[in-house]
């Protein structure tokens, strides 16, 4: 009776839309520089670099006492921002029963905040009209990591940065939050930002896998291996009725390219944070491969919504000097150095 | 300069500790199953060597070559695409916090060793295996090997993982190398070359420097095989008395080319200089703990 249930249908909606670019957004400024074959001495070298930490001096950290605190209160509704992170690989821990469970390591790049977009101006941007066509508009903070030399990047994109007095970044991008989770630019975003034990979403671009052919890519059976199939083994075979609309319906699956796709990854839960190296480990897998970008974000998932306020709007090391405790792990998690588990 | 001349040491370093192990090792041929009486076991077998640095003056300590045979688990995958300093390094503390706690002693493929582990299934809560370990594989705290041994004239593998929690004690029985890396054959051996008593001593070895060599070789039962043996150069094995046949496909099918491709080795291992810096890393925690480990024993604790 199980077959009754089964969905024998393709899903056949979303086909005419393009899924990948590789070119960006055309409202984004030129960010990369052509390499000039300049044949600069290295005194001068060197003076261009002292000219250019000049300019990008570092200003002093943000803390926590400056913020406006009478408008910064955390109630259930708030969202925070979030943080661009770099999936550096897969770590096997185990669990106080002796389970293995298989994290995901994410390194936290050296995130500042460049500016925020209130939710009037955002309202009216091509995205933000679309995100908030039937809801109240959110504001937008613009997230930068991964400093780089100014020489890379053309003058546009550094007058981005310049303006706040930071470095240019690699890679930016934006978090929708809500008025009372502002944060002033130069905010620097650490691994403190998120708490043990909470649920979040990853959004990263998925594994590249090139142009693929059926089986791969959508899981069909094939042909038989032997028995007299002639060149019959990875097809998809018919692909219509005959009858029915008599052509071949949108949406079909056929071989294409398969991944290189924007994808969440959704409440996955965080068991471990290291604060010296600003490293988060995550219970699970997330979209794409070793030394890819992320994007890590309080979760959606309303079940999985904190119930306690986390550092709001955001961490900042304690003013009175303290360290905080450099690696914190989840009470699921058997610790490493503590002894054997015995069951 | 000075790194090409650390470097060169590692290497020659590499080189005579390959012929120490192989050359010495033939005079303790025969497997005997009685414990030996050495005369002490405080010897310290890897002495680290000390180099002179830089032009400051600091001397660079470096760890011996022996530990890239030891410490196999150390060294990353050198896949590229999934290589991360970072990660590994995090990974490293993490396997010397696990290495604190429980001891992982050197053993090779061939060494005969016991493992307890938690049970909740087991009358006593721990259970202990006794085997010979067949195969090593996997690198950080993945690391695994497989032991192997016959109960009750039924052959048992259990593959253990070594930083797992559960285990409470690896105990190395027999600390020996066969002639080969992977002793799956042993499946299709006689059964007594895979049986080893379930309370079986640890013995005592004539030389601590030197890992001794089994030059065993392995009688195999008739065909059919799990896996076809005369394609895959095994040393320790009796000779196999197949039709030529076998040996004809071996040949076409052999690609003997490969032990000249030098980026196929490149690709496969992790480049000297990178793990002189690994074991140089590891190499001061790890003898911190095998000095406290020392102490305890001495004191009688253990």
């Amino acid at each position: 009776m199980f077959w009754l249930f089964f969905n024998h249908e393709q899903v056949r909606t979303m086909s005419r839309v393009k899924r990948r670019t590789t070119h960006p957004p055309y409202w984004h400024v030129l960010k990369n520089n052509q390499r000039q074959d300049e044949k600069i001495s290295s005194d001068n070298l060197r003076f261009v670099r002292e000219v250019i930490q000049d300019k990008y001096k570092n200003k002093s950290p943000i803390k926590g006492s400056d913020l406006d605190i009478e408008k910064k209160e955390w109630d259930p509704k708030t969202k925070r921002s979030g943080v661009i992170a770099r999936n550096i690989g897969v770590q096997h821990m185990w669990e106080k029963d002796g389970k293995k469970v298989v994290c995901t390591v994410l390194h936290v790049l050296d995130n500042h905040v460049i500016r925020y977009v209130p939710p009037e101006e955002y309202a009216k941007s091509i995205i933000g009209a679309k995100v908030f066509r039937n809801r109240k508009p959110l504001g937008c903070l613009v997230v930068g990591a991964e400093a780089a030399n100014p020489d890379r990047f053309t003058r546009q994109y550094c007058s981005l940065f310049s303006e706040v007095g930071l470095l240019p970044k690699k890679r930016l991008a934006r978090f929708i939050v809500t008025p009372n989770a502002v944060l002033p630019p130069c905010t620097p975003l650490t691994a403190g930002h998120f708490v043990i034990g909470q649920a979040v979403d990853v959004y990263g671009k998925t594994i590249d896998y090139g142009f693929q052919g059926v089986v791969k890519r959508w899981g069909f059976k094939g042909g038989p291996a032997s028995h007299g199939a002639t060149k019959f083994h990875r097809r998809g075979g018919t692909i219509g009725t005959g009858r029915d609309k008599a052509r071949v319906w949108p949406g079909q699956k056929m071989p294409g390219h398969m991944g290189s796709e924007r994808r969440f990854c959704r409440g996955l839960k965080i068991v471990r944070i290291n604060m010296k190296y600003n490293v988060i480990y995550v219970k699970g897998t997330v979209p794409g491969p070793t030394n890819s970008i992320v994007q890590i974000f309080d979760t959606l998932l309303p079940r999985r919504k904190f119930t306690e306020a986390p550092p709001h709007p955001t961490y900042f090391p304690p003013e009175d000097g303290t360290l905080p405790q450099e690696d914190i792990w989840d009470s699921s998690l058997h610790v490493f150095g503590s002894p054997s588990i015995s069951v | 300069m000075l790194r090409r001349a650390v470097l060169q040491t590692f290497r020659q370093g590499l080189a005579q500790s390959f012929f120490k192990r192989n050359a010495v090792s033939l005079s303790e041929t025969t497997v005997t199953h009685q414990p030996i009486e050495t005369s002490d076991e405080a010897d310290e077998k890897s002495v680290s060597k000390q180099k002179p640095g830089d032009e400051s003056g600091n001397t660079v300590v470096v760890a011996p070559p022996e530990f890239r045979f030891m410490y196999p688990e150390f060294l990353p995958d050198p896949a590229m695409e999934r290589r991360n300093r970072l990660k590994e390094k995090l990974e490293r503390i993490d396997m010397l916090q696990r290495r604190s706690v429980v001891e992982i002693p050197e053993f090779y493929t061939g060494s005969v060793m016991a493992v307890t582990v938690a049970d909740a299934n087991s009358p006593n809560k721990f259970a202990r295996f006794v085997g010979i370990c067949i195969q090593r594989g996997g690198s950080g705290l993945r690391a695994w090997f497989i032991l192997r041994n016959v109960v009750d004239k039924q052959g048992v593998e259990i593959l253990y993982e070594m930083y797992c929690p559960l285990i409470q004690k690896i105990e190395v029985l027999r600390l020996e190398r066969r002639l080969d890396e992977s002793l799956l054959y042993l499946r299709d051996a006689l059964p007594e070359y895979s049986t080893f008593p379930l309370d079986m001593e640890p013995e005592r070895r004539l030389n601590n420097s030197v890992v001794p060599i089994n030059p065993l070789k392995v009688k195999l039962r008739p065909r059919p095989w799990l896996e076809r043996w005369e394609r895959q150069n095994l040393q320790g094995v009796e000779d196999l008395n197949l039709p030529q046949r076998f040996y004809d496909k071996a040949e076409k099918v052999a690609k003997p080319w490969e032990k000249y491709d030098l980026m196929l080795q490149y690709r496969k291992t992790i480049p000297a200089e990178e793990q002189e810096k690994i074991f140089a890393d590891v190499h001061s925690q790890l003898q911190q703990q095998e000095f406290k480990r020392k102490i305890r024993r001495r004191r009688g604790t253990d």
